[in-house]
C-alpha cells in the first residue's frame, strides 16, 4: 500500500494535470482525505498523502466550498490524532493553510478558517510542555508560521492580537521566541501599514493599537481597505522612485519606540535568515512613522556590515535603501561601496553571493542618485576605475563570473569616458584576446559561448573604438578559418550586433571579411564540413544588401563545376540545397541586375547537372523566376511573409528549411493554439432537403401505385432494400468552417487544413478525417460534409480538431469547439425506391404502422397532445416536416409523417386537429427513440406557439 | 522574502537530469499571483522546469554544438538570477530562479518578487534573494556533508531526510534557518536558565568540562611569471575557526588576534553572526583601499556567544610583502624534447618545516611522456605517465641554503595524446605549489591562548593552533606565454 501511493504521489507531483486526466479531482481528493483518516495507514504514509494538499490545493480544491469542506475534515483529522504524532500534525497544519489561503476561505473569513485560526492561536499559546520532550515546541513553532503565513497572505487577520502577541514574546524564553517575534514585527507592520491609510490617524491610534484596544470601527472597515489595497502584501523599500505612505504622530512614539528597541535587542538571537526578516520589517515600520528617527539601527549596523552572511549584509542596503542620508552619511556610503566590491571577489564566499554583490554595486542604493532608478544598471558614482579594478575578469573565472565582471568593468570605462586613449578598453580587449587564445587551441562548448558574449558584450560598449572594432574582425576572420565549425556563433554575433548596434556598419564589415575569407581560400584544401559552413556564411551575407556579391557567386560556380570539385556528380541533397539557399537571397539581392548572368549560370549548371532531382527542379524553378520575372516581382515573390526584422526568411519551402537549420525544428514541430482558431458551424441545411422532398413528390405517379392490395409486396420491396447493409446507412450533414473572433492575423490564412473528429460515446462509428484546402478570413466558408454513421440512431456529441498549416508554413493543431449532431438531424426521408409514387408510400405507411402498433419488443406507440391552431400546425408542418411528409400537404385531416433514422429505425407520425388540440400519434420500432421525440415536438410545437401568441 | 517553490536536480555528465527533489510552496504561490496581477506567471510542470533550466544553465542538449536558445550572444546568465522563457523566447518570464550547482546536484528555488514586476525590480531590493541564496547555501551543505567528496549514497539519504528538514527550516516558504549539520531533526530542549533567552540558532545547552578550540589557518594564493613586463602576484587570506564548549545558554567569549609590531593591518574582516559587536576600526582596512600607514593594527578583538557546532568566527585577507616561494620556470623545446629548469627559494622568514610540500608539473596537449631525465637537488620525483605529469616531492625540509633545483629533459613519444588544457597550450605551462607550514602565519597573526577570554564559572581548557597551506600557487613558464589577465597588469 505505502509504494503504491508514494508512486502514485510521485506521478501526480511530476504531472497533476495528466495525473488528474486520468481520475477526477473529486474522487482523488475522496481517496486521499479517506486514506488520511484511515487508522490502517501508518503516518509516514500520511504525510506523504497530505503533500498535494499543501503543494496543489487550487488544483485538488476548485471550490471554496470544497476548500471548506477539505478543511473540515483536515481539522477533525488533526484533532483525533495522538500528540505524539508531531511530524503528521504539523503537516496537517501546513495542509490547512495552504486550503484555505488558496481557495480564499481565508480572505472571505469562512467559518472554517475562523476555527483553524482559532486552533492556531490556541497551540501559539499553549506554553505547556507535558511531556517534556519538546514535541509541542515542535508544533508551536509550527503553529506560529502557520499564523505568519496567513498574515502574510491576507495582512491585518491578526491585528487585534498585536498585545497578545507581544506578551507571548516577551515571555517566551526557549528559542521558540524567534517565532513570535517574526510573526510579531508581522502583524505590527501590517498594522501601522492599515493605519497609514487610514484618514485622520495618528499618535493615538497607534497607542491604542500597540495597547490591544483596537478601534471597534476597524474591525468593519478592514476589508474593504485590503481588498482596495494590494500594495500591503509588497515590499515598502523600493528605492528613490518608491514612496512610502506614513503615519504622523508627531515625535512621541515612546511605546513604539521601546518595542523596536528590545526587538533590535534580541535581533542577535535569532538565525540571520529570521533577523534579516525582522529586520526588513522593522525597516519598513520606522520608514512608515517619520517620529521613529531611522537612527535607531545604529547600534546594529557595524554588525551587520561587518557580517560574512550575505542575507544579513542585504537587511543594510535595504536600510539604505530606505533611509538614504538619514542614516548613513556620505562616509558610511564610501565604506558600504568598498565592502561590497571586496565583498564581490572575496575568496571565501560562494560564486552565486559575489554575482549578487556585484549585481548589488550596479544597483547601488546612493544617498544621491542621479538617474532615477528606473531598473537599469548604473554605476555609482563613488565607484572609480581604481577601485573597481580587483573586479577585472580573469580567464581562470567562471562564465557567469567573468561575463559579469566584464560588463561591470566596461560600464565602469564607458563612465570614466575612455574613448580609445585610455588603458581600460585595452585592458578589456586584451582579456578578449586571450579569450581568443583558448577558444582556437580548441576550447571546450562552453569556452566558445563565453567568448563570443564577451565578444558580443564589448563590441556594444566599445564598437566605436574603431582600432579594436576592426582587429575583431581581422581575428574573428581568421578564427573562423581555422575554425568554420563556429560558424553559427559568427552568424550570431553578427545578427545581434545588427539588431542592437543599428547605427554601426561592424556586422557588414565582420561579414565582409568573412566572405573575402571564404572565397579567396584554396578549394582543394576544402573539407565537406568546411563547405557546409562556408555556404552558410555566405547565405547570411547574401542577405546583406551593401555588400557586393559577385565573389561569391564565383565561389559558388566554382564548387558546382565538375572542373574543381565532385559536388554536382555526387548529387549531394544537403549541399545542393546550401547552395540553392544562397541563391535563393542573392534573388532578393539588390544589386541582383549585376549579378544576373552568372547567378543564372549556377542556376542552369545546377538544373542541368546536379545529380538530385529535387535540386534540380527547385533550381529550374529558380532560375525560370529569375529569368522570366522583374527584379520587382521577384522580391515580391520570394520576400513576401519576410519578417519585420528583414533578416530571416518566413515562408518556409523545403529548401529553405533545410537552409535554415534553425529553422528546421520549429517548422517540422507541430504548434499547438491556445484557443480554437475556427469553428464547424451547421449549415442550415432544410432549404436543401427540401427541394430535394418537392422533386420527389412531383414525380408523375406509377400505375403500380394504385393497387392497394400489395401492401405485402410493398413492404416487402422496401424491406429488401436493407439487405444491403449499406443501404441508406449514412447521414450527410453539411457544415462550415468559420473563423473565431478575430484574435490573430497570423491565422487569417489557413491551408491544408486536416480535421479529425472522434466520438464520446458509441453510438456511431468512427469518422474518418476530412481534407479542406484553405480557409480564408474574408473568403468563402468552405462547406464540409460529414458523413455520420449511427450504430443507434441517437444525438450525439463529437469532438473535433484540426491541423493546418499557416502562411509563414508552420503546422499547428487546434482543438474546435465540440460539435453537437441533435436528434433532427438524423432524420432521414423514407429511403422508398426512386420509382415509389405517393400512394406506395402511403401503404408502406399504413402497413408499418399496423405492423408496429401489432408488436411488442422494440416497438411502441405513443401521443403528445398540445394546443394548436390551424393555422399554426399548417406552417409547423410546412416548415418541420416537409421533407418526411408521407401523406399530401393539403390533406388537412390527418397528416402523415414519416422520419426513417438510419440504420434502420422508424418513427410514424399521424397528426390530427381534435377539438382544441393538436394530437400526435407516435409509433416507433425502437422505443428508446420515445424521449427523443418527445422532447424535439415539445421543441418545435413550444417555438410554434410563441410564434403564433 | 520568501520563495514560491524549491527544485534538487541531479545532472549527470552525459546530459541525463532528473527532479530530485521539488517543493512547490502553494501560499507564497498565491501572493505571487496577487503581487503580480496580470503579468503573473505560473510556474510549469516539473518536466518543462527541468528543460528550461537546463537550457538556461547551458546544460540542455550536450551533444549539440550549438543551439541558439542556449548559446546566442545576447542571452547572458544573470547569474545568480537566472529567467526561465515558460512560453517561448521573451514570453512568460519567471524571474528569479536563483540556481547553484555542485558536482551531480543543481539546487534551484524560484523567489517571490514583493514589488512592482514593471519596471523589473534590482535583485538588491528583493530580501528573498539573498533569503534564497542563504537557503540553497545551507541545503547545500547539509546534502554534500562537510567537505568531503560527495557520494550519492549519502546524498540519497540526506535527500530523503529533506520533506522532515523543510518542516523545520522552511516550513511555508518563508526560510527560517538553514539545516544543522549533524544535529537531528527535533530540536532537543533547552531547558530555561532564568530570564535569558535561548538563541535561536543553538539548539541546546553544553555540559560538561569546558573546551575552546581555536584554529587560525592562513592560505597563500600566488602567480608567478617570472618576467619583467609582469608583476608577480600573491595574497593571503586567513580564517579563524572555532570550536566552544562552554556551558549556559548565552556564555560570553572573547577572542583576540594580534599582529607583531611591524605587521600589516588586517583587512576585509568578515565575522560570524555570533559576534556581539565589532569595533568600527576592525572594519575600516580594506584591500580595494590605499593603504595608509596610520591604519588601525589591532589587537582585533571578537566578542561573541558561540553556537554549540564549530563555525568559523572570522575571516580577514592580508597583504604581506613577499610570496613563501620564490619560484622559475623554464622549459625550452629542442627537437622532440622539452628542457625543463625550476628553481624554488624558500623565503627566510619562513620557518622551514613542512607538514608536506610537493610541486606539479603538468604537461598539456602533448603526446604521452616517453623517456624523462630529470634530476633535482633535493627531495625525489615521481613520473605518471598517464597523466604526462611530474610530482616533485619535497618533504619537510629544504636543504640549508633554503633553495632547490630541478634540472631535465623530457621526450613525448608516447603512442597517444595526453591530457588537453585549451589554457596550456605549447610553451604556457605552470608548476603548482601544494604545501602545508604547521604553525605559522605569513601575516604573523596570531591568538594567543592567553588571550582568548571566557567568562564562566569553570576555567575552560583552551587550545590554539595555526598554519599555512597553499591554494592556486602557480609558477609559470618565464619563456611562454602566460594567461596573464589585465587586472594583474595595472596593479
Amino acid at each position: 500500500m505505502a509504494v503504491n501511493w508514494a508512486d502514485r504521489l510521485s506521478a501526480f507531483s511530476l504531472s497533476p494535470t495528466e495525473f488528474l486526466s486520468g481520475t477526477t479531482v473529486d474522487a482523488f481528493l475522496a481517496e486521499l482525505l479517506r486514506e488520511i483518516r484511515d487508522d490502517r495507514a501508518s503516518y509516514a504514509v500520511k504525510v506523504l498523502l497530505l503533500s498535494p494538499l499543501c503543494e496543489y490545493p487550487h488544483l485538488l480544491c476548485p471550490s471554496d466550498s470544497v476548500g471548506e469542506e477539505t478543511a473540515l475534515e483536515l481539522m477533525s483529522v488533526f484533532a483525533q490524532c495522538p500528540p505524539k504524532f508531531v511530524q503528521f500534525r504539523g503537516h496537517v497544519l501546513l495542509a490547512l493553510t495552504s486550503v484555505l489561503v488558496c481557495t480564499s476561505c481565508m480572505s472571505s473569513r469562512s467559518p472554517a478558517s475562523q476555527d483553524f485560526l482559532d486552533v492556531l492561536l490556541e497551540i501559539s499559546q499553549n506554553t505547556v510542555d507535558l511531556h517534556g520532550d519538546g514535541l509541542s515546541h515542535s508544533l508551536r513553532n509550527i503553529a506560529c508560521d502557520c499564523l505568519r503565513e496567513l498574515e502574510s497572505c491576507s495582512p491585518g487577520l491578526l491585528s487585534q492580537h498585536v498585545e497578545l502577541l507581544d506578551g507571548l514574546r516577551h515571555r517566551e524564553t526557549s528559542h521558540l521566541h524567534q517565532a513570535y517575534a517574526g510573526l510579531y514585527t508581522l502583524v505590527l507592520r501590517n498594522a501601522v501599514y492599515q493605519l497609514t491609510q487610514e484618514t485622520g490617524a495618528g499618535g493615538e491610534q497607534l497607542k491604542s493599537l500597540l495597547g490591544g484596544n483596537t478601534v471597534v470601527a476597524w474591525e468593519a472597515d478592514r476589508d474593504s481597505i485590503l481588498s482596495k489595497d494590494s500594495g500591503v502584501l509588497s515590499s515598502l523599500i523600493l528605492g528613490p522612485m518608491g514612496s512610502v505612505p506614513t503615519l504622523q504622530t508627531g515625535p512621541d512614539c515612546k511605546e513604539l519606540r521601546s518595542i523596536l528597541s528590545s526587538l533590535l535587542e534580541e535581533s542577535y538571537l535569532l538565525t540571520p535568515l529570521c533577523q534579516a526578516a525582522l529586520l526588513h520589517r522593522l525597516t519598513e515600520v520606522v520608514a512608515m512613522v517619520p517620529g521613529i528617527p531611522p537612527a535607531i539601527f545604529r547600534a546594529q549596523l557595524l554588525r551587520l556590515l561587518g557580517t560574512s552572511k550575505v542575507c544579513l549584509f542585504h537587511t543594510t542596503l535595504l536600510m539604505k535603501c530606505a533611509f538614504t542620508d538619514s542614516l548613513f552619511s556620505a562616509e558610511d556610503e564610501l565604506f558600504m561601496l568598498k565592502r561590497l566590491v571586496v565583498l564581490s571577489q572575496h575568496p571565501l564566499l560562494t560564486t552565486a553571493d559575489k554575482l549578487f554583490y556585484i549585481d548589488c554595486i550596479l544597483h547601488f542604493p546612493e544617498n544621491r542618485p542621479i538617474s532615477c532608478g528606473d531598473g537599469d544598471e548604473a554605476l555609482p558614482v563613488l565607484l572609480t576605475p581604481q577601485l573597481a579594478s580587483v573586479l577585472m575578469p580573469t580567464v581562470f573565472n567562471d562564465s557567469a563570473t567573468l561575463l559579469t565582471r566584464l560588463n561591470l568593468m566596461s560600464l565602469v570605462y564607458l563612465e570614466e569616458g575612455d574613448d580609445g586613449e585610455g588603458k581600460g578598453p585595452a585592458y578589456l580587449y586584451e582579456h578578449l584576446t586571450a579569450l581568443l587564445h583558448i577558444v582556437e587551441s580548441r576550447g571546450s562548448r562552453e569556452n566558445i559561448v563565453t567568448f563570443f558574449r564577451a565578444t558580443f558584450l564589448f563590441l556594444m560598449y566599445f564598437c566605436q573604438i574603431e582600432s579594436y572594432s576592426s582587429s575583431l574582425v581581422e581575428k574573428l576572420c581568421e578564427l573562423y578559418v581555422h575554425h568554420t565549425h563556429l560558424a553559427p556563433h559568427l552568424i550570431s554575433l553578427a545578427d545581434y550586433i545588427q539588431d542592437r548596434l543599428s547605427e554601426s556598419n561592424w556586422a557588414e564589415r565582420l561579414l565582409q571579411a568573412m566572405q573575402r575569407a571564404i572565397t579567396e581560400v584554396s578549394l582543394t584544401q576544402l573539407t565537406l564540413p568546411d563547405l557546409h559552413s562556408h555556404l552558410k556564411m555566405l547565405g547570411r551575407v547574401a542577405e546583406e544588401g551593401k555588400i557586393p556579391q559577385q565573389s561569391t557567386l564565383r565561389f559558388l560556380y566554382s564548387i558546382i563545376t565538375p572542373s574543381s570539385s565532385t559536388l554536382c556528380m555526387s548529387g549531394d541533397w544537403h549541399l545542393g540545397n546550401r547552395v540553392l539557399a544562397v541563391c535563393r537571397r542573392l534573388l532578393v539581392h539588390p544589386s541582383l541586375d549585376s549579378v544576373l548572368v552568372p547567378l543564372a549560370d549556377i542556376l542552369q549548371h545546377l538544373t542541368c547537372h546536379h545529380g538530385d532531382i529535387d535540386i534540380q527542379d527547385h533550381a529550374r524553378l529558380y532560375y525560370t523566376l529569375l529569368t522570366t520575372l522583374s527584379q520587382e516581382k521577384l522580391a515580391g515573390v520570394l520576400a513576401r511573409g519576410a519578417t519585420e526584422r528583414g533578416r530571416q526568411i518566413k515562408t518556409r519551402s523545403l529548401s529553405c528549411i533545410v537552409a535554415e537549420s534553425e529553422g528546421l525544428t520549429r517548422a517540422l514541430t507541430i504548434h499547438r493554439t491556445e484557443k480554437a482558431v475556427f469553428s464547424v458551424v451547421v449549415v442550415n441545411s432544410e432549404t436543401h432537403q427540401h427541394t430535394h422532398a418537392m422533386s420527389e413528390s412531383d414525380l408523375p405517379q406509377n400505375d403500380a401505385d394504385n393497387n392497394p392490395d400489395d401492401a405485402n409486396i410493398i413492404l416487402e420491396a422496401y424491406r429488401g432494400q436493407f439487405n444491403d447493409p449499406d443501404f441508406a446507412s449514412e447521414i450527410t450533414l453539411s457544415y462550415q468552417l468559420v473563423h473565431t473572433q478575430a484574435n490573430d492575423c497570423c491565422f487569417d490564412q489557413l491551408f491544408s487544413i486536416r480535421l479529425h473528429f472522434s466520438l464520446t460515446d458509441d453510438h456511431y462509428e468512427e469518422l474518418s478525417d476530412l481534407s479542406i484546402p484553405c480557409l480564408f478570413r474574408e473568403g468563402p466558408l468552405p462547406v464540409v460534409k460529414l458523413r455520420l454513421k449511427p450504430r443507434q440512431p441517437f444525438p450525439t456529441t463529437l469532438q473535433a480538431s484540426a491541423i493546418f498549416t499557416t502562411q509563414d508554413g508552420l503546422s499547428w493543431h487546434t482543438v474546435l469547439p465540440a460539435i453537437c449532431v441533435a436528434f433532427q438531424q438524423v432524420f432521414a426521408p423514407l429511403p422508398a425506391p426512386s420509382a415509389w409514387g405517393r400512394s406506395s408510400k402511403l401503404i408502406l405507411f399504413e402497413r408499418l404502422w399496423d405492423e408496429i402498433c401489432s408488436e411488442s419488443g422494440d416497438c411502441a406507440v405513443s401521443l403528445f397532445c398540445c394546443q394548436l391552431e390551424d393555422a399554426a400546425l399548417s406552417s409547423l408542418s410546412e416548415k418541420h416536416f416537409l421533407p418526411y411528409l408521407i401523406s399530401d400537404l393539403s390533406h388537412k385531416e390527418e397528416l402523415k409523417v414519416l422520419f426513417f433514422l438510419p440504420p434502420q429505425s422508424h418513427v410514424l407520425l399521424r397528426i390530427k386537429l381534435e377539438e382544441d388540440a393538436a394530437h400526435f400519434n407516435i409509433a416507433t420500432d425502437k422505443w428508446q427513440l420515445l424521449p427523443h421525440i418527445n422532447s424535439y415536438l415539445l421543441t418545435i410545437t413550444s417555438s410554434q406557439e410563441d410564434a403564433h401568441s | 522574502m520568501s520563495l514560491r517553490a524549491l527544485w534538487i536536480i541531479s545532472y549527470e555528465k552525459d546530459g541525463n537530469a532528473s527532479i530530485r527533489f521539488s517543493r512547490r510552496f502553494s501560499t507564497v504561490e498565491h501572493r505571487a499571483k496577487c503581487l503580480a496581477g496580470p503579468s503573473y506567471v505560473a510556474v510549469p510542470e516539473e518536466s518543462v522546469v527541468l528543460q528550461l533550466l537546463l537550457t538556461e544553465l547551458g546544460l540542455s542538449d550536450p551533444d549539440r554544438s550549438f543551439v541558439a536558445l542556449r548559446d546566442d550572444c545576447l542571452h547572458r546568465q544573470r547569474s545568480p538570477a537566472l529567467e526561465l522563457h515558460v512560453d517561448g523566447p521573451g514570453k512568460g518570464i519567471l524571474w528569479p530562479m536563483l540556481a547553484i550547482s555542485q558536482g551531480p546536484l543543481i539546487l534551484a528555488c524560484l523567489c517571490l518578487v514583493d514589488a512592482p514586476l514593471e519596471p523589473r525590480p534590482p535583485l538588491a531590493n528583493l530580501l528573498s534573494v539573498s533569503q534564497g541564496l542563504s537557503l540553497l547555501a545551507g541545503l547545500q551543505t547539509f546534502l554534500f556533508g562537510s567537505g568531503s567528496k560527495p557520494d550519492s549514497e549519502g546524498i540519497a539519504s540526506r535527500l530523503a531526510m529533506l520533506p522532515s528538514i523543510l518542516l523545520q527550516v522552511c516550513p511555508l516558504g518563508t526560510p527560517l534557518d538553514v539545516p544543522v549539520l549533524g544535529a537531528s531533526n527535533t530540536p532537543t530542549v533547552p531547558v530555561p536558565a532564568g530570564n535569558q533567552k535561548q538563541p535561536a540558532w543553538k539548539t541546546g545547552v553544553h555540559r560538561g568540562r569546558a573546551v575552546v578550540n581555536v584554529a587560525l589557518k592562513e592560505t597563500v594564493r600566488s602567480m608567478q611569471y617570472g618576467q619583467r613586463s609582469r608583476q608577480d602576484l600573491w595574497d593571503v587570506y586567513g580564517t579563524v575557526t572555532c570550536k566552544c564548549e562552554v556551558e549556559g545558554v548565552l556564555p560570553n567569549v572573547t577572542v583576540t588576534l594580534t599582529l607583531p609590531p611591524n605587521g600589516s593591518p588586517l583587512q576585509d574582516i568578515l565575522v560570524h553572526p555570533c559576534v556581539t559587536s565589532l569595533d568600527s576600526n576592525i572594519l575600516t582596512a580594506c584591500s580595494v583601499d590605499n593603504c595608509d600607514g596610520s591604519a588601525f593594527s589591532g589587537p582585533y578583538k571578537f566578542p561573541f556567544s558561540p553556537p554549540l557546532e564549530p563555525f568559523r568566527l572570522c575571516s580577514y585577507t592580508s597583504q604581506v610583502p613577499v610570496p613563501p616561494i620564490l619560484g622559475s620556470y623554464q622549459l625550452r623545446e629542442e627537437e622532440n624534447q622539452l628542457c625543463v629548469s625550476v628553481n624554488l627559494k624558500l623565503h627566510e622568514s619562513v620557518k622551514n618545516s613542512f607538514e608536506y610540500c610537493e610541486a606539479h608539473l603538468p604537461f598539456f596537449n602533448r603526446d604521452l611522456m616517453g623517456a624523462v631525465d630529470v634530476k633535482v637537488s633535493s627531495g625525489q620525483v615521481d613520473t605518471s605517465k598517464e597523466k604526462n605529469l611530474l610530482v616533485w616531492t619535497l618533504g619537510q625540509r629544504f636543504p640549508k641554503s633554503r633553495e632547490v633545483k630541478m634540472e631535465g629533459r623530457i621526450t613525448f613519444s608516447g603512442p597517444t595524446p595526453g591530457p588537453t588544457d585549451p589554457i596550456c597550450t605549447q610553451l604556457t605551462a605552470y608548476v603548482k605549489l601544494y604545501f602545508k607550514v604547521p604553525d605559522i602565519t605569513l601575516s604573523g597573526c596570531c591568538v594567543d591562548q592567553h588571550s582568548v577570554q571566557v567568562y564562566s564559572a569553570a576555567k575552560p581548557r583552551i587550545v590554539t593552533s595555526r598554519d599555512l597551506q597553499s591554494k592556486e600557487y602557480f609558477i609559470w613558464n618565464s619563456t611562454g606565454c602566460a594567461p596573464v589577465s589585465s587586472v594583474q597588469m595595472m596593479l
